[in-house]
């Protein structure tokens, strides 16, 4: 279309190419403002009850309000138990359990991604089944285990669960990555007579840190947001991550609106400020991810 | 003789090396792999024998084998297969509506720009959100903007449109995630392809149809694949919207109320089971079949 009225109007008119090629960029903007303003629907639905006051909000539900307050958001911190100790179990859990997961992941990645014979294949095709089997085939044998052990409704059994499950995604990713880094180093480095292990912490690891940074992000991101493993075993309110409290609360509050929207926030903000400060890590582990399959 | 005695040292010394490689390299494996056993593998393992049980009330560990009766129960019980069906609805809606949604989006956003990039981070915003919360907020868009425009009630409290609405906030969620994958296989483009592309006269729609859809073919094997297994074992969606609804009960909650509310573990094991194999039977074909088409294009 673009050609044919530019082949059509080169000679004569000049500038109605360029006037089309300009109206095509006006279609394309509108289109796409359009699009985040439906997108950004539901942040606009949650920021705005929960900066309402208490006693507007059944009158005009969708004007924003005339005197914005924070008043919720600090009900929600200082008097909410729930919020408080879901808010610390979930950081309690998130940040053991992507150390763990760095830790393991790197180091198996290492010797899978630079042996292949047929024991190494068979292990890497064995850790990674864990993408194909959904979950729900064996919450009842865990759950079953993790009870015998004393590991339910405690965040260590949590952070167990969580950071096994993670393993598959996480060895796909990383051994993808360590593929790519040249040799050369470790082996000079094994000639100087470093140990494998002084070789992998000292020359390997950090030739890692880019995808070591993204899985970090990455699996923040997916443990701060569990719900399945969280509802399976966490089943005391102690215990409870700020995703099944959020629930939790909302289904016993139904008439407090305003704080359980001020609850949604406070929940999701650690992880929209890790977003937006750390966005360049978490879009490259995404597509490197799907681009290896 | 002398020579033939150096070389057998050497070779001893080498195997030994080897050896003391593998050991090393094993060191390296363990902990990945208690880890994976313990969490993933064992239990899977475990369960399969769970699904020819009686088991009821996962508080007691009071069962004996049933044989297939869990398994010909399932098949002619009319709640499991609606479930599996209200799965098959929601997968294939969601399959078609998040990457639709997401290259769409990624022809629109595929230039770097600074408006664009700030754009591709709106629409990536949604995925991290958690979906409990993302539901409920969702509940309200529907009630008070939706119902408030419309007039009409929220298709999440009626059983004929729960999964539509459950497909919307599924693929509000999960239509950055298409859009990046397949923004990143547009990139791999070079741009001399859409220029040679012009000079030979190929208008937009031809570039399109020869030169972009051929090449990002992989990031549609890549997100068909991966949609098809997230829409198959949904869970935390209808876990918050519809507890109550049987209309919105995809099999992987089926699975989970067996086992946690309504004490019938095995069935819900052997449920567990037959959902596995329709995922993993469905997967590979799937991805058989679209690297086939891959390399025909």
């Amino acid at each position: 279309m673009y050609n044919y009225l530019k082949r059509k109007f080169s000679y004569s008119h000049k500038s109605a190419g360029q006037r089309y090629f300009a109206l095509k960029e006006i279609i394309r903007t509108l289109s796409t403002l359009l699009l985040i303003c439906i997108v950004l629907l539901p942040f606009y639905v949650a920021i705005l009850y929960a900066f309402k006051p208490v006693y507007e909000i059944s009158a005009n539900r969708l004007a924003f309000t005339q005197s914005p307050t924070l008043i919720n958001f600090y009900e929600v911190i200082f008097e909410n138990k729930q919020f408080i100790s879901g808010f610390k179990n979930t950081v309690l859990n998130t940040i053991p359990t992507v150390l763990i997961l760095v830790v393991t992941t790197s180091m198996s990645s290492w010797v899978l991604a630079r042996f292949n014979t047929r024991f190494y294949s068979l292990m890497y095709s064995i850790m990674t089944v864990g993408l194909l089997i959904p979950f729900q085939c064996y919450i009842l044998p865990l759950y079953v285990n993790f009870f015998k052990l004393g590991l339910v409704s405690n965040n260590i059994g949590f952070i167990i669960a969580r950071s096994g499950l993670q393993i598959s995604i996480s060895l796909v990713a990383v051994t993808g990555f360590v593929k790519t880094v040249p040799r050369e180093l470790e082996e000079a480095s094994s000639i100087d007579g470093c140990s494998r292990f002084a070789t992998f912490w000292k020359i390997v690891f950090p030739l890692m840190t880019p995808i070591n940074i993204t899985q970090l992000v990455l699996n923040t991101v997916f443990v701060w947001n569990d719900y399945s493993t969280a509802i399976i075993l966490l089943r005391s309110k102690e215990s409870q991550t700020l995703t099944l409290a959020q629930i939790t609360y909302f289904n016993e509050n139904t008439t407090l609106l305003n704080h359980a929207f001020a609850f949604f926030i406070l929940a999701m903000f650690p992880i929209l400020v890790l977003y937006l400060s750390l966005q360049k890590y978490i879009v490259s582990g995404i597509t490197a991810g799907a681009v290896k399959g | 003789m002398r020579q033939m005695s150096a070389k057998t040292n050497r070779s001893r010394s080498v195997s030994r090396l080897t050896k003391k490689i593998h050991i090393g390299n094993i060191m390296f494996l363990l902990p990945t792999f208690i880890l994976f056993t313990f969490v993933v593998l064992a239990p899977f393992i475990q369960g399969i024998p769970y699904s020819f049980t009686n088991w009821k009330s996962i508080v007691s560990t009071n069962y004996s084998f049933n044989k297939l009766a869990n398994y010909e129960y399932l098949l002619k019980n009319k709640y499991f297969l609606m479930s599996l069906g209200v799965t098959f609805k929601f997968t294939i809606l969601f399959i078609l509506s998040s990457n639709i949604m997401g290259f769409f989006l990624a022809l629109l956003l595929r230039q770097t720009s600074r408006f664009n990039n700030f754009s591709r981070t709106v629409f990536f915003l949604p995925f991290t959100v958690s979906v409990t919360a993302a539901a409920i907020v969702w509940s309200y868009v529907f009630t008070d903007i939706y119902g408030t425009i419309t007039g009409l009630v929220s298709p999440l409290g009626l059983e004929s449109q729960i999964v539509y609405a459950m497909v919307i906030i599924a693929s509000w969620r999960d239509m950055g995630y298409t859009m990046l994958i397949y923004i990143a296989a547009m990139q791999t483009i070079p741009k001399d392809f859409y220029e040679a592309a012009s000079i030979e006269g190929a208008n937009a729609f031809q570039q399109f149809r020869r030169i972009t859809l051929p090449m990002i073919v992989p990031a549609f094997t890549a997100n068909i694949t991966i949609t098809l297994a997230w829409g198959l074992r949904t869970f935390d969606l209808p876990m918050v919207v519809s507890t109550t609804k049987r209309a919105g009960q995809t099999t992987a909650v089926y699975v989970y109320q067996s086992i946690f509310a309504n004490n019938n573990a095995g069935l819900g094991q052997a449920a567990a089971i037959i959902l596995t194999i329709i995922l993993v039977v469905l997967t590979q074909i799937v991805s058989y079949t679209l690297r086939r088409i891959e390399v025909e294009l």
